[in-house]
């Protein structure tokens, strides 16, 4: 429909933003930027969404993602396919952009993350809990570690008190999600031939820790990368939405 | 845990991992054990004005139904056995209300009544539940709808298996009329038949004078069946004249035949009780019976090669023995049979049900259909080992159990929390799930409440707080008479019912008297949003369309094998 209008626009008129069809493709822009920024509004009043019945969370975010898409063509249209000029209209047509394509970026990043954690890690975390679940098994470890013989503390502390101390984001994670894991426990299984039944033991619950910790460790990077990215997308949307707000303003008042 | 034997929200263990309860062993165990410790909620009770210690092997001899024992098997029982005097006019159980324990009169007199039900009223509002505190302000408005009536929750319930071609068996402990009353004097038993089969009692129990009580808690209650073979037959008799005629007239198989046939029936089947993984029927051996489930999961076994590959399960009012009855040729067993926990049947020798199928075309147009069934469904499980593979998991994780199972798809949940947070905004901040549970490949069931066809978090309540809704599926608690007992959530082998501390103390005037001035407790699980007027909050505010609500193994299965 869009590209219809363009081409009618095309043979009766310039197009350009201050045509009548420019304005038009504009205010269209501006209402559908408002329209998808109510996603945002959405996901923070479930509750008087559902009493509502104002639709399912899917519907909103598919038409957040398509809307969004629409509207960025819409702002190519209003502004004749051509670079602004002045420092506002430049500035709202590359935070625009920056919106959509960290956007498109963010819904790539929903695709891939969970197929990704989905597929070769053994736990689910809650990304919140992940500095208690790490606290907790470095606690187990080091008591478990303690009661050891001395070859095993030896490698407790060169081998795995460093990795328990918190939470590791690792580039890996991103390559391949069990990241280098094998090759890590391996270690262990160095060690394991020289122990006695019983240490052989408490090193194989060293073991399921140290690769309970590396799991978390993937989840941690994978997860925090669904949550940084939202920091390059929202606070560029809202503040498109307020120069919006400016420039409807500045056209109108002057 | 805590000290006090209430729960806590999840520790911090990484979701996936069986944690604590979790896992199918623990499961399985708890699911066992499940009957413990249930005196506490009893004794909290106002209407008793005296409950006894444990009883000794001595004591209990005094009375009939103990005499034939051992002192050894007295003393292991006795736990589970108490001595009551309840007040004149105490209500013991209501229509519509889950009990554990069979009463045995020692004295005085308790009245067995099938009330006229008045829509729009409850029973709870005419009398006041066993150790009931007194509801504070209003009462949670679905309530107006948990005890409507038990006949109508019957038709109900009747047609939505109809719907499913599944049966549901109520509890029918007394064949009586509507709207009248019988009385059990000095020597008789009662509530048996509830507590044995895990559904609602069909009636209403009150003493009409002081009255000392034996009450048996079902571990002991199956014990003495299994150790009796004259209890056994008085229990089977007991439930012959008070309940397997109307049992069987709602069954899916029965439903319409008449009363000669039924009766046919009742006089001839047998009554069968299993423990845990007991095999009942072995593959290759002559099939001369056909069985219908009354309580528990069966699980059908074929041999193939050296093992054994699970091909199906039967739950409540299933049946097996159609194949074996219908298709000529087939003389011995096509599968083994082993009860996944305890589990009640009916057995009909197989000359029996052939004469009624001689009589009645009808029943074999319906064993067909249930044979069909089983067919198609040993045929996919030996072609697909993916299909054996499921109901194996689904069994041992109590998914068969589950009217409507919160399950999360991880291979597009993006983690966002939105439907914890929106479970949240719906329950006045505090969400009733984590999304943390059991991961089954890639699907991750969080500790959300199961709303089981047979729910054991309603066994015990001692004010009936935690109820089912009308004829839904709903389990719900009511927090205005919940006095946070933590009786359901011990009871709840999923650990999908949490404690929540509510950072007071009971008042002073509480009733009942032992909870006064302690710290007050809640138990809170998952209502489904029921009384909100939409759908689960988790799943309509998942962003990804990840959540979902299953109800049905066959949906479950899709999305398992997908992944």
């Amino acid at each position: 429909m869009c590209l219809g209008l363009l081409v009618a626009n095309s043979f009766l008129d310039e197009i350009g933003p201050y045509t009548l069809w420019g304005m038009g493709y504009g205010i269209a822009a501006t209402t559908l930027l408002v329209a998808v920024f109510l996603y945002a509004l959405r996901r923070r009043s479930a509750r008087i969404v559902s009493r509502l019945s104002l639709g399912r969370a899917r519907s909103w975010l598919y038409f957040h993602i398509y809307g969004g898409a629409l509207f960025l063509l819409l702002l190519l249209m209003h502004t004749g396919f051509r670079f602004p000029t002045g420092i506002l209209a430049r500035l709202m047509w590359f935070l625009s952009l920056w919106t959509v394509l960290t956007g498109l970026a963010g819904l790539a990043l929903q695709r891939w993350i969970p197929r990704a954690l989905a597929s070769g890690l053994s736990i689910e975390v809650l990304y919140d809990r992940v500095p208690d679940l790490i606290e907790e098994i470095r606690r187990k470890a080091e008591a478990l570690a303690a009661t050891c013989a001395e070859p095993i503390q030896t490698f407790y502390a060169k081998n795995m008190a460093h990795t328990l101390e918190g939470p590791d984001r690792r580039w890996i994670y991103y390559l391949d999600i069990t990241g280098g894991v094998q090759a890590r426990l391996r270690r262990f299984d160095y060690l394991r031939d020289f122990l006695s039944t019983e240490d052989q033991s408490k090193l194989g619950e060293l073991q399921r820790l140290y690769k309970t910790k590396l799991e978390i460790d993937a989840h941690y990077t994978l997860q925090r990368l669904l949550r940084t990215w939202l920091y390059a997308h929202v606070p560029a949307a809202v503040m498109l939405l307020a120069l919006v707000a400016l420039h409807i303003f500045t056209v109108f008042y002057y | 845990m805590s000290k006090n034997g209430t729960k806590t929200p999840p520790e911090s263990t990484p979701a996936g991992k069986p944690s604590k309860n979790t896992g199918p062993d623990k499961t399985i165990r708890k699911r066992a054990a499940q009957y413990s410790d249930r005196w506490s909620s009893y004794s909290l009770n106002n209407n008793i004005t005296y409950i006894s210690e444990r009883l000794s092997a001595e004591d209990l001899r005094d009375y009939e139904i103990f005499r034939e024992y051992s002192d050894n098997f007295l003393e292991k029982i006795s736990p589970d056995i108490a001595s009551v005097v309840w007040k004149k006019d105490a209500l013991l159980f209501e229509e519509g209300t889950y009990i554990d324990l069979a009463f045995y009169v020692v004295e005085g007199e308790v009245e067995v009544s099938l009330e006229k039900g008045e829509k729009g009223t409850t029973t709870s509002e005419k009398v006041t539940a066993p150790g009931s505190a007194p509801p504070r302000g209003r009462a949670d408005e679905s309530r107006q709808t948990v005890f409507l009536d038990m006949v109508e929750l019957s038709k109900e319930l009747a047609k939505r298996s109809e719907s499913k071609n599944i049966t549901m068996l109520s509890a029918m402990d007394f064949n009586l009329p509507r709207d009248s009353k019988t009385r059990l004097g000095p020597g008789e038993l009662f509530g048996e038949i509830g507590a044995l089969s895990g559904w609602p009692q069909s009636v209403t129990a009150r003493t009409l004078g002081d009255c000392r009580l034996i009450q048996i808690r079902l571990p002991a209650l199956r014990l003495m069946k299994s150790k009796s073979p004259e209890l056994k037959q008085h229990l089977d008799r007991l439930y012959r004249e008070r309940s397997l005629y109307s049992q069987l007239k709602h069954t899916a198989l029965f439903r319409g035949f008449g009363r000669e046939h039924l009766e046919v029936l009742t006089d001839q089947v047998e009554l069968v009780s299993l423990e845990p993984d007991q095999v009942f029927v072995h593959q290759g051996q002559p099939a001369d019976s056909f069985f219908m489930v009354r309580s528990g999961f069966i699980k059908l076994l074929q041999r193939l090669g050296e093992s054994d590959q699970v091909v199906s399960y039967l739950s409540k009012g299933q049946t097996l023995g159609e194949i074996e009855l219908l298709i000529d040729g087939i003389d011995t067993w096509e599968t083994s049979a082993v009860s996944v926990e305890y589990a009640e049947l009916i057995k009909i020798p197989k000359r029996v049900i052939l004469e009624v199928l001689a009589q009645q075309p009808k029943l074999e147009e319906r064993l067909w259909r249930s044979a069909a069934e089983r067919v198609r469904n040993n045929g996919m499980s030996r072609r697909n080992l993916s299909h054996s593979e499921f109901t194996q998991v689904a069994l041992e994780r109590g998914l068969v159990e589950g009217s409507s199972i919160l399950v999360i798809d991880l291979t597009t949940c993006t983690r966002c929390d939105d439907c914890v947070r929106a479970c949240a905004a719906t329950h006045q901040g505090r969400p009733r799930f984590v999304r943390e549970g059991d991961k089954i490949g890639n699907l991750l069931i969080p500790k959300s409440c199961y709303h089981c066809r047979d729910p054991v978090c309603l066994v015990g309540c001692p004010t009936g707080a935690i109820h089912r809704v009308g004829a839904t599926e709903v389990v719900k608690i009511d927090p205005e008479i919940c006095i946070g007992c933590s009786t359901c959530a011990n009871n709840c082998p999923y650990d999908a019912i949490v404690m929540h501390d509510m950072d007071e103390k009971w008042p002073e005037d509480m009733i009942p008297s032992g909870l006064r001035g302690t710290p007050r407790l809640q138990a809170s699980k998952c209502d489904l949003c029921y009384g909100t007027g939409h759908d689960p909050a988790c799943v309509t505010n998942c962003p990804q369309g990840c959540a979902s609500r299953l109800n049905d193994l066959g949906d479950f299965e899709h999305l398992f094998k997908g992944k």
